[in-house]
């Protein structure tokens, strides 16, 4: 099979997720239904294991582009997860269930210091179902109602993104991003009294933005690697039936890592990302994230640890909610080193605005290099 | 082995993503979508004109009911009664089913009329029911007027309806008449035994017979008696055959013509909104709905407000449903009724309270599709079954013209933070 024949495939299989944005769909959470929806975490499902630490250096994560320099060989990757949360208000707790497939992507080399990725991850979640129960005054009487107001898709975010390693030090990359994605809302009252019709509206809202990204690899000292990344998106266009509902300003995204690996076995990493979500309008905010794992034992089968922390862009009030996660898990080489699950269980906490979300989530991902 | 753990772990995943659940009680304002639905009630008091009434569209014998009324009034009392021929067999009736040979009919030793009555107030008692024979020329023109003579000179049978009933067997053994409770369908089914001069056989006539029926009460009555199989008569003839009479039993018949005269005839058209009476009336009101609301929202109710100009006619038992339909096209007194979707209400005679009815259905029909005409039909559910009339305000009555009260929603704002 030739170089080329192996990027046709992978990208045939990849290539029609790319072209429906609601497919990704990442972490909801009540927090974004105010808001834009829920950011997605960037991260292969290695990164995540490690609480997101090791996202700047993953070269399967879509955070930085130089670490896809060091990848050797066309390799495809996907991950999906499970989520039951909890969330809590007001002493009143609410089982909440969801799945997502929030990466997929292919990448490799095509030239001896050249490498190319593209994929999509979720850039924001925009599911949710709201029910809610009152009554107003309606023609004198008091009037009981029932409402469920629901959005489900999501904003992906699909990168080109190319990186290069001009020394053997350092390693740089630049990503395009088109930000696509739809999603379907539904608006529904049922009253009480049943003279009244029952209220039931809906919309396919589409999304579209653009972004570009830039980051690079330093290798400090035998072992020792420090990352740095940027990224600017434009502004979110929301349209219904080609008209512009919404403009929304996206954050300036800026970050970094370091990576310490003292041994083969070994591997420490920390990282830490500020988003200036603040210019999405009232009630976002912007956010600071730290993230610190490690991951030990052979690359056939390693074992990662991980906890992360931060604000969330979007909530109640003037206090942006903040977030705390452990995480951990494996992976598993299969295929003579041709293919790779790798597992994780992530426990988050979020609060803000008197809610308190409590999260498990079990991660699963697939890597295949042909 | 490796794909076998492939296959697993892709199944795995598979039945996890049928896996949903987001559904979450809203805790508003901070953990809600920041669009809401917005609910508007607002009373167009001018949206309809050009409202005209028109009479004509259902005539007496094309009602599927005879109606026998008697209702003293303030002025004067409406009265309807029932009339309807029975064509004969002819002169000669055949002798034998096994050939042709008939022979002149002699006359009748008696008939069976059977009469159904499909809806009587059973709050009013010794109904009695006066049999008159009428002209066998009686046709859809005939008049009230032009019956009164045989109305007063031809009585030929009187049946005291409440007597029958209490009879053992609901039989009379005098006179041979007979009433069947029919309690599915809310009928009484009278058989009336006429004889030789009650049920004349006259040849020269064709055996053609012609009958009115008038009622009467201790209180004001109203009553519906059916047509078609629901009124019948059975002959018991007298043939002669080579000089031998003999009697023959022939098939049933029914009526030829049914129908009923009343006085004091339906007032005239005026400025009012006539729905309902015999022949009935149709309203028609031309509304105009805001572009705002029939083109970017959605009506959750509608309300029409009507307010009686008289108190509605007929008879105090005899309420009755007026619907409202909307059109095809808007050709006036002759617009063709879309008869897909309607509203209802009922009117009881008497009554002045402003009427209240619900067009929901109907001004979501004119949202969903803005080519059809927005020209509401008012009408009796069931066109010259009841004597029943409402007029209503017309526009030009400021005052108490007719109004829309209309609830709607507003285009939610998908797609906004």
């Amino acid at each position: 099979m030739t170089h080329r024949t192996r990027w046709l495939i992978a990208v045939l299989i990849v290539g029609p997720a790319l072209t429906g944005g609601a497919m990704a769909a990442a972490q909801d959470s009540q927090f974004g239904i105010r808001g834009l929806g829920t950011p997605g975490r960037w991260e292969s499902v290695r990164s995540r294991s490690t609480g997101g630490a090791f996202g700047p250096f993953d070269p399967l994560s879509p955070l930085m582009e130089a670490p896809l320099a060091d990848l050797g060989q066309l390799t495809a990757t996907a991950a999906g997860y499970t989520s039951n949360r909890d969330g809590i208000v007001g002493g009143t707790t609410t089982p909440l269930r969801t799945t997502r497939f929030p990466l997929m992507g292919v990448a490799g080399p095509v030239a001896p210091r050249l490498a190319l990725a593209v994929g999509f991850t979720t850039y924001l979640d925009r599911s949710w179902d709201v029910i809610l129960r009152d009554s107003f005054m309606l023609r004198g009487v008091l009037e009981r109602y029932s409402d469920a107001i629901a959005s489900d898709g999501s904003v992906a975010d699909v990168r080109f993104a190319a990186a290069s390693r001009l020394s053997r030090r350092i390693a740089i990359g630049a990503g395009l991003h088109l930000l696509a994605g739809s999603t379907r809302e539904t608006a529904e009252r049922r009253f009480d009294d049943s003279t009244f019709s029952r209220v039931q509206q809906a919309a396919e809202v589409r999304y579209d933005g653009f972004g570009v990204s830039g980051s690079v690899l330093i290798g400090v000292a035998p072992g020792l690697t420090i990352a740095g990344w940027a990224r600017s998106d434009n502004r979110l266009r929301a349209k219904v039936a080609d008209t512009i509902s919404a403009v929304t300003d996206l954050p300036r995204m800026a970050g970094g890592g370091i990576l310490f690996a003292p041994s083969p076995n070994a591997r420490v990493a920390a990282s830490v990302a500020w988003r200036s979500w603040s210019r999405a309008g009232a009630g976002a905010f912007d956010t600071w994230n730290w993230s610190a794992g490690m991951e030990f034992g052979s690359r056939r089968m390693p074992i990662r640890l991980g906890g992360r922390g931060g604000q969330m862009p979007f909530g109640p009030g003037t206090k942006a909610p903040t977030e705390v996660a452990g995480s951990l898990g494996t992976g598993r080489a299969f295929a003579q080193g041709r293919a790779f699950i790798d597992v994780g269980l992530e426990r988050l906490e979020r609060r803000g605005g008197g809610l308190t979300e409590r999260v498990w989530t079990v991660l699963v991902g697939l890597t295949v290099r042909p | 082995m490796t794909r076998r753990r492939l296959a697993l772990v892709g199944a795995v995943l598979l039945v996890a993503a049928c896996v949903e659940r987001l559904a979450a009680p809203g805790n508003c304002p901070d953990f809600c979508p920041s669009g809401q639905i917005t609910v508007v009630d607002t009373l167009l008091t001018s949206s309809i004109h050009r409202d005209s009434s028109y009479r004509g569209y259902v005539l007496a014998y094309q009602s599927p009911l005879m109606l026998a009324t008697h209702l003293p009034g303030a002025t004067d009392t409406l009265d309807g009664r029932p009339v309807f021929r029975i064509n004969g067999f002819g002169p000669r009736f055949r002798i034998s089913v096994t050939d042709t040979t008939s022979g002149p009919i002699l006359g009748a030793d008696s008939a069976r009329l059977q009469v159904t009555l499909v809806r009587r107030d059973t709050a009013t008692h010794n109904v009695r029911l006066q049999l008159y024979r009428l002209p066998i020329t009686i046709d859809t023109g005939t008049t009230f007027g032009a019956l009164v003579g045989p109305f007063t000179d031809s009585l030929v049978r009187t049946v005291n309806i409440d007597t029958l009933l209490a009879q053992p067997g609901r039989k009379d053994a005098v006179t041979g008449d007979s009433v069947v409770v029919d309690s599915i369908n809310q009928r009484l089914v009278l058989s009336l035994k006429l004889d030789t001069a009650a049920a004349r056989y006259v040849p020269t006539d064709s055996g053609t017979v012609a009958y009115g029926i008038r009622m009467a009460a201790n209180t004001p009555a109203s009553t519906a008696f059916g047509k078609g199989t629901l009124l019948s008569l059975q002959w018991y003839l007298r043939v002669d055959s080579v000089g031998t009479s003999v009697a023959r039993t022939p098939t049933v018949l029914y009526a030829a013509l049914a129908t009923f005269v009343f006085a004091p005839p339906a007032a005239p058209i005026d400025s009012t909104l006539a729905v309902g009476g015999v022949p009935s009336a149709h309203s028609l009101l031309r509304v105009t709905v805001p572009k705002a609301i029939r083109d970017s929202s959605q009506i959750i109710r509608a309300t029409l407000f009507l307010v009686p100009a008289v108190p509605a006619r007929g008879a105090p038992a005899d309420s009755f449903v007026i619907e409202a339909r909307t059109i095809f096209a808007d050709f006036g007194a002759k617009s063709p009724i879309n008869l897909l979707l309607g509203d209802t209400v009922m009117i009881h005679p008497g009554a002045t309270d402003t009427v209240k009815l619900e067009v929901t259905n109907l001004l979501q029909f004119w949202t969903a599709d803005s080519t059809r005409p927005t020209v509401l039909v008012l009408r009796p559910e069931r066109e010259a079954q009841f004597f029943g009339e409402i007029r209503f305000y017309p526009s030009v009555a400021t005052a108490f013209r007719p109004t829309l009260q209309i609830t709607f929603v507003r285009r939610f704002p998908f797609g906004v933070p």
